[in-house]
């Protein structure tokens, strides 16, 4: 059995640093895709009693889409890791009930093309809590195994109560209404 | 040629039938409430399988069209948007609301947890009202806040939620000591404590006299203006000015009374400070 040359080497080795780094991005990529998937928009000119500041306002937009891309992969992956860090309280609750009734069900959800208009209705005098309503456009998909059950265009409105962890807004409520 | 068509007829119509026969129909509930059961009528024959998808549920069970299926406490817990579906060859759904049942918890916030008597807006609240499964309760709801001192009433308002949120901002007591604020729905009573200490000396005076080590200065006993004890530990800072030039001395308020020894053996002039709070001046002679 003859060595391999040293081109052929180069190439393999090529090779191997090219599967390697696309195992380690694959994460980063699918992440940044789900992530640029959540249109949200934020309105909080009627915020009171206390004002808005434009750096909470970036915070509140920030953590908002990142919280429903976890809520995404964790409905979607049938894993509750994802929702670690944006959900707390009564909304990790039921979200973390939701996955375990999944797993047990066999089914998964999907949101697809998620478009959120938020609008802050009420910001606390000490700035410890903030409700908002999320009038929520996606693509609501159900599936069971393999198979499609459901698949619709949707349009929710959620209440929503948020409060500021130690470095980011966490959301503590989550509640679809029939309307505001 | 005309029996194969009536053949061809009658197979028609018989699978239309069985097909009319088993299209899965079923009603959801026009109204329901969290934590408690509903059912969902189906029609048509035959077997199907059906979901039930909400916040905190995934369900799946084989169904017997034309039975009702019924929805326990535990499937509709969480306040919300949920899909029936049913699945007999093609799949139909159907979707209902759950809302929040009655308050059964106030979750009550106050700031601060400390603070200045006879301060504007200083004392502030939010209240929200929840149902037992902690859905937030969103029919509006008066909501009763008040504020006692020493079981003296300070103030009380009644204040309807909108969007299940009520809040407050009102001035604190004239008095140091606790503080109480409750915010009351019907039986619920949610109590929350705020330490009032006294605001900002007022008055401050020293007095002074040498003594062989230096100059002795103390305050008369340090009231804020509404005649409240100002805390111990409250820095005073003293102030000599003499032809040595200037020196001072920070020293805490214990038991009312702040006191130091300062040294200064020419005439000396004191004056005294606490926070943005100024004091008399006094002037000592020089040592004998």
């Amino acid at each position: 059995m003859s060595r391999p040359g040293r081109g052929e080497l180069r190439i393999r080795f090529a090779v191997a640093a090219l599967a390697l780094c696309g195992l380690l991005l694959s994460p980063v990529l699918k992440l940044h895709a789900a992530d640029s998937a959540v249109e949200v928009q934020l309105d909080a000119k009627n915020a009171g009693p206390r004002s808005v500041e434009s750096l909470t306002a970036r915070g509140i937009l920030r953590d908002y889409r990142f919280a429903w891309t976890s809520l995404s992969h964790a409905l979607e992956s049938n894993s509750v890791d994802p929702l670690a860090g944006a959900f707390s309280g009564e909304a990790s609750q039921w979200l973390r009930q939701t996955v375990a009734s999944q797993q047990k069900s066999g089914l998964s959800r999907r949101y697809l093309g998620q478009s959120h208009q938020l609008e802050v209705v009420f910001y606390a005098p000490e700035g410890d809590v903030m409700e908002l309503h999320d009038t929520a456009q996606y693509e609501s998909q159900i599936r069971d195994k393999d198979t499609t059950i459901h698949d619709e265009h949707v349009v929710v409105h959620y209440i929503v109560l948020m409060t500021p962890g130690a470095d980011r807004w966490v959301i503590r409520q989550l509640q679809a209404v029939p309307q505001f | 040629m005309a029996r194969l068509l009536q053949l061809g007829a009658v197979i028609c119509l018989a699978g239309a039938f069985v097909e009319l026969c088993a299209a899965q129909d079923f009603r959801v509930p026009a109204t329901a409430v969290a934590g408690e059961g509903a059912s969902i009528s189906t029609t048509g024959i035959g077997k199907a399988i059906f979901y039930l998808v909400g916040p905190g549920v995934s369900r799946k069970n084989d169904l017997t069209l034309g039975e009702e299926v019924q929805l326990g406490p535990q499937d509709l817990r969480n306040a919300g948007d949920y899909l029936a579906i049913v699945c007999s060859g093609t799949c139909r759904s159907e979707s209902f609301y759950v809302s929040a049942a009655q308050p059964a918890n106030l979750t009550f916030l106050v700031h601060p947890s400390r603070v200045p008597v006879a301060q504007g807006d200083a004392v502030s609240g939010v209240a929200f009202p929840f149902d037992q499964y902690h859905n937030l309760v969103l029919t509006p709801e008066n909501i009763s806040f008040q504020l006692r001192g020493k079981e003296t009433p300070l103030w009380s308002r009644s204040v309807r939620t909108q969007n299940g949120v009520a809040w407050f901002r009102t001035a604190s007591g004239k008095s140091a000591g606790a503080l109480q604020v409750v915010a009351s729905l019907g039986d619920l009573n949610t109590p929350r404590a705020v330490e009032q200490v006294a605001s900002d000396p007022c008055n401050l005076r020293i007095t002074g006299q040498r003594t062989p080590k230096g100059i002795l200065v103390q305050t008369e006993p340090v009231h804020d203006c509404a005649g409240n004890v100002v805390p111990d530990g409250t820095i005073v800072t003293f102030t000599a000015t003499g032809a040595a030039g200037v020196g001072t001395v920070d020293a805490p308020i214990k038991q009312g009374i702040a006191r130091a020894q300062m040294e200064a053996p020419g005439a000396t002039t004191i004056s005294v400070a606490s926070g943005v709070v100024m004091g008399n001046e006094i002037r000592v002679g020089a040592q004998p």
